[in-house]
């Protein structure tokens, strides 16, 4: 067979195959697995994790003291939105930012660009090393805001926390806690993992320790928007169907009316999450599997707590890096994908289908609020070519959405392609010499 | 004739082999999710106003659907009128 030797090229970074194509619905396969041998059969069809609806969740909020005692040995409570001091074992919640600063009401009166404290613009010349004065003995403590918000004085064993919004993108507007707990997340990559072992890399399969995953606040944009949308283009309906020709070349035609369509839509979106990081922004297949990421979004950001650096300890953090101004090409896409699909319903009656040619948006107001969103990732890297490859298997720290990228031994998986399509080539020929 | 059919049964074997490798491929890799944003953002959009105007027909044609048929690739771009006002 043509396919043989070489195996088929990477998908695209566009086109169909990759994050730019409208993903399909959850648990779809484009084969029907009922085709399929019974040991491909049954890793397609056994049961994915579950994800948890958390939006009765509760409230939180905390001060870097504890309020009843005083101690700075606060931690967040796994499992809740709750605070704990570890000293007295007071436990308190939040304030939740949705109510406190208004978030999520009047998105259709919005106006301009709004952005919340959290969300300015990161100024150059703020180095992401922070020292503290420790207030317990005066000693210095450095925090290095890249990847951590709190750090322990070595002399005092008092905990210091960035609280303050300082302009190097470190102290978002607010922080969604982690709901899901770790065995929780080790159990659902598990079970994720289980589901793709037949043709799983050998090294990936004999050093897959879940245990090793970690917890990682990643920084976003969650942005309201009110904007509108204009689609021009033409659709086809189908007037008449007749064949011509007779015998083996009977063909099929078709008469249609052509019609100019245009289509306005106003709307309002509230809480589309954008990367803040560059680099997670990045969602180029070929090299980096952080479409794995994005996949898990979104949250439950209406019940992120206002800004509090002990929710960050025992957990890594990844530094914003990007402003508003930068993120502004991907949220205009975005807002006109979310045009294009409103709009889909008006013109069903052009069953031949649309070719929208021309689209407008107007961006009438936007209000772009930081946010640090819970996220538990385990990676494998696959040794290769220009630095291999950094597989991620990652679970949405509030809903355990759970989405993965697992590296294929190419070839069982080619051989496995080989032996199928052999097989139906064999019943090809068989009907050929059976016809002839 | 059954030149040209015995000639598109052979493509069976390839095309099944392709098709099998890249749908396991995905399932593995998932390469092709992504936020599906256009379904789980909350929108609260206005009605849908707009016009429909025929210009035309198209007769005769073997195709099924319009070509560049692009109502359901919500992400592919088209050509962006600017509004520099707005």
């Amino acid at each position: 067979m043509s396919n043989a030797n070489s195996p088929p090229p990477l998908p695209p970074v566009t086109g169909p195959g990759s994050p730019q194509d409208v993903p399909p619905l959850l648990g779809s396969v484009p084969i029907d697995p009922a085709t399929l041998p019974e040991a491909i059969r049954e890793e397609l069809l056994a049961p994915d994790p579950v994800a948890i609806d958390t939006s009765a969740a509760e409230l939180k909020d905390g001060l870097n003291r504890c309020p009843k005692c005083g101690a700075t040995d606060i931690r967040h409570k796994p499992g809740s939105d709750l605070l704990v001091c570890l000293y007295c074992r007071n436990e308190w919640q939040g304030a939740r930012v949705e109510e406190e600063f208004g978030f999520g009401v009047g998105i259709g009166q919005l106006k301009g660009t709004v952005i919340a404290s959290g969300a300015r613009d990161i100024a150059a010349d703020v180095a992401s090393l922070m020292s503290f004065k420790c207030t317990g003995c005066g000693a210095e403590v450095t925090v290095n805001t890249d990847n951590a918000m709190t750090a322990r004085c070595h002399w005092c064993r008092h905990v210091l926390g960035v609280n303050e919004q300082v302009a190097n993108g470190a102290v978002p507007d607010a922080v969604l806690p982690f709901h899901i707990k770790k065995d929780d997340a080790v159990a659902r990559i598990r079970q994720f993992v289980d589901k793709r072992r037949l043709f799983a890399l050998k090294a990936f399969k004999e050093q897959f320790t879940p245990q090793n995953v970690v917890g990682v606040y990643l920084p976003y944009m969650i942005v309201d928007g009110n904007v509108s949308v204009e689609v021009a283009g033409q659709g086809e309906i189908q007037t008449r169907e007749y064949t011509r020709g007779t015998g083996d070349k009977k063909k099929t035609y078709y008469d249609a009316d052509v019609y100019q369509v245009e289509r306005q839509v106003d709307f309002t979106v509230d809480d589309l999450p954008l990367e803040s990081s560059t680099e997670r922004g990045n969602l180029d297949t070929k090299t980096n599997t952080n479409n794995i990421i994005n996949t898990i979004l979104p949250f439950d950001t209406k019940n992120a707590v206002k800004w509090n650096a002990s929710y960050l300890s025992g957990f890594t953090s990844e530094k914003r890096n990007t402003d508003v101004e930068r993120l502004r090409p991907r949220l205009e896409d975005q807002l006109l994908s979310v045009g294009r699909a409103q709009v889909e319903a008006s013109v069903s009656r052009y069953g031949r289908g649309v070719r929208w040619e021309q689209e407008r948006l107007s961006v009438h107001g936007t209000r772009w609020v930081s946010m640090y969103l819970p996220v538990w990732l385990y990676s494998y890297h696959q040794p290769g070519s220009n630095g291999g490859m950094l597989h991620y298997i990652a679970v949405n720290g509030r809903t355990g959405e759970t989405m993965g990228s697992v590296p294929v031994q190419q070839w069982k998986l080619l051989t496995a392609a080989l032996t199928v399509g052999t097989f139906l080539e064999g019943i090809a020929l068989w009907i050929m010499v059976g016809t002839s | 004739m059954s030149d040209d059919n015995g000639l598109w049964l052979l493509a069976i074997g390839p095309a099944g082999a392709t098709a099998l490798y890249w749908a396991l491929y995905r399932y593995y890799r998932n390469t092709d999710k992504s936020h599906a944003f256009e379904r789980e953002t909350a929108v609260e959009a206005q009605p849908v106003t707009g016009s429909d105007e025929k210009i035309g027909e198209n007769n005769g044609t073997r195709e099924t659907s319009i070509s560049g048929n692009n109502v359901s690739a919500y992400r592919t771009r088209v050509e962006r009128v600017r509004d520099d006002a707005g």
